[in-house]
């Protein structure tokens, strides 16, 4: 007589299955890869924004995460190694994701109607726009201030002799 | 028997669960009638229909990168048009080396087109911080820091007030969801006069929006003692010393006088307490000492 309660036989070979699939994927990938979505993204030589840069990584690219140390992500970009700060994965942030089995795959593909709405809005026509109305407004001094830069061996040898942290 | 339906029913919840209890949709047949004309009551009604279904679509969508960028280029813009900006070269390089060693420690170490600081030319004691990473200072508040590490303090606040993006969350939700709904129109995307022109105007609601919480009205208790908190931990991470907001804070207020950074930045006896307390008071290092030497040094 069989015990009832018990799953047994088939029934448990496919609870084992069903179990595998999930802890599967659930667990990080061999290769971890990461999209970058912010632009101006650099590749440092260390983990700290005044080290030397190694190139910027355009957005859309995908880097293939080596290590990480607090808020940088070591990874490998065409054939070169660097650190890239977190920031450059706003999606990425909080870990480990859900794998796509867990919640359905993604939540919602961007149809094109969101990705033209996306592009529009406060625009530089938009800004020429104010401007042209507006033409009291200093945009003059703006773009002055913009320009003004203080160069990575500036800031390197400011932050030494203030015995600050890189 | 108990078993079987046991089994089926765990593999039916299981796969269920799986998919994300996907029910896939059938496809609903659609008249193949041609629409007859519309007068233009009906008409109406259907675009407001449709402006109403693609509110819901786009509500959200929160303000870009990008977007904020050119919000605070017209906020400095606007600022810069009240006081010039300083040209002494080397006050402006001290204060940007100054703003990038904390903004760089910050939460939002990076913004679309990086941080910059600005002096502007006035004995009025304020600082503004306008989305997307331009800080502004005045004259006069500097010359009320009597160190380099209290001036790091200000700006470190000023960094915190755009990684919380307290000035574009002072936007009002409705004209935003204006803007959404006006950018996505088809006349939009290719930038007819009338809605190019209704964006330019819903743009500068935007920035009359953002430039009340900056210059009249000034932030909320909560946005200004959260900007205090974070800059506190941005100066222990940057190697400042976290008791100088407390020394600026405090001698501004005790300064009082009601004058435009008390509009800007509420300022409180309770506020000075929090940060007292979230600040251990700490001998100056040697290195504090050497940055107030470098800070004397340079002429504002």
């Amino acid at each position: 007589m069989k015990r009832p309660g018990y799953v047994s036989g088939p029934g448990l070979w496919v609870l084992l299955f069903l179990v595998m699939v999930l802890l599967a994927g659930l667990s990080p990938g061999q290769a971890e890869t990461l999209k970058v979505e912010r632009p101006n993204t650099q590749l440092y030589g260390s983990p700290n924004f005044g080290s030397s840069t190694l190139g910027t990584v355009p957005p859309g690219a995908e880097v293939a995460v080596i290590s990480r140390s607090g808020d940088w992500v070591q990874v490998n970009y065409g054939g070169k190694t660097g650190w890239l700060h977190k920031t450059a994965f706003p999606q990425a942030a909080g870990g480990v994701k859900l794998p796509g089995l867990l919640t359905g795959g993604p939540v919602r593909e961007s149809k094109s109607d969101e990705v033209a709405l996306a592009g529009k809005g406060f625009t530089p026509e938009v800004e020429a726009g104010f401007r042209q109305k507006n033409p009291g407004l200093n945009y003059a001094q703006v773009d002055q201030l913009e320009r003004f830069q203080v160069s990575p061996a500036q800031l390197a040898a400011f932050l030494r002799e203030g015995g600050l942290t890189p | 028997m108990r078993l079987k339906i046991g089994g089926i029913f765990l593999l039916v919840v299981t796969v269920l669960f799986l998919t994300g209890f996907k029910i896939p949709s059938l496809p609903v047949p659609t008249p193949s009638v041609p629409t007859p004309p519309m007068p233009g009551e009906a008409r109406k009604a259907v675009d407001i229909g449709a402006k109403t279904g693609q509110k819901a679509l786009v509500a959200a969508r929160g303000i870009s990168e990008s977007e904020e960028y050119y919000i605070g280029r017209a906020v400095a813009a606007r600022l810069l048009a009240r006081n010039p900006l300083s040209q002494n070269q080397e006050a402006t390089l001290y204060v940007n080396e100054v703003g990038q060693a904390v903004a760089q420690k910050s939460s939002m170490p990076r913004t679309y087109r990086g941080y910059h600081f600005g002096i502007l030319e006035t004995s009025e004691p304020n600082a503004y911080a306008c989305p997307g990473g331009i800080i502004l200072i005045t004259r006069g508040l500097i010359k009320e820091c009597q160190n380099e590490d209290e001036l790091a303090a200000v700006l470190a606040h000023e960094v915190a007030h755009v990684a919380h993006k307290d000035g574009v969350n002072s936007i009002n939700k409705a004209r935003w969801t204006e803007v959404l709904t006006t950018a996505g129109t088809e006349a939009a995307r290719q930038y007819g006069g009338g809605v190019a022109g209704s964006l330019v105007n819903l743009f500068e609601g935007a920035i009359d929006d953002v430039f009340k919480t900056l210059v009249v009205n000034g932030y909320s208790r909560g946005a200004e003692e959260s900007a205090d908190r974070e800059a506190v931990t941005t100066l222990t991470r940057a190697g400042y010393n976290p008791a100088a907001l407390a020394a600026i804070l405090s001698r501004l207020n005790s300064r009082g006088g009601g004058g435009g950074i008390f509009r800007s930045h509420p300022l409180t006896s309770q506020r000075v307490d929090v940060v007292k307390m979230l600040v251990r008071q700490t001998a100056s290092s040697p290195q504090e000492q050497a940055r107030a030497k470098r800070f004397q040094e340079v002429r504002f």
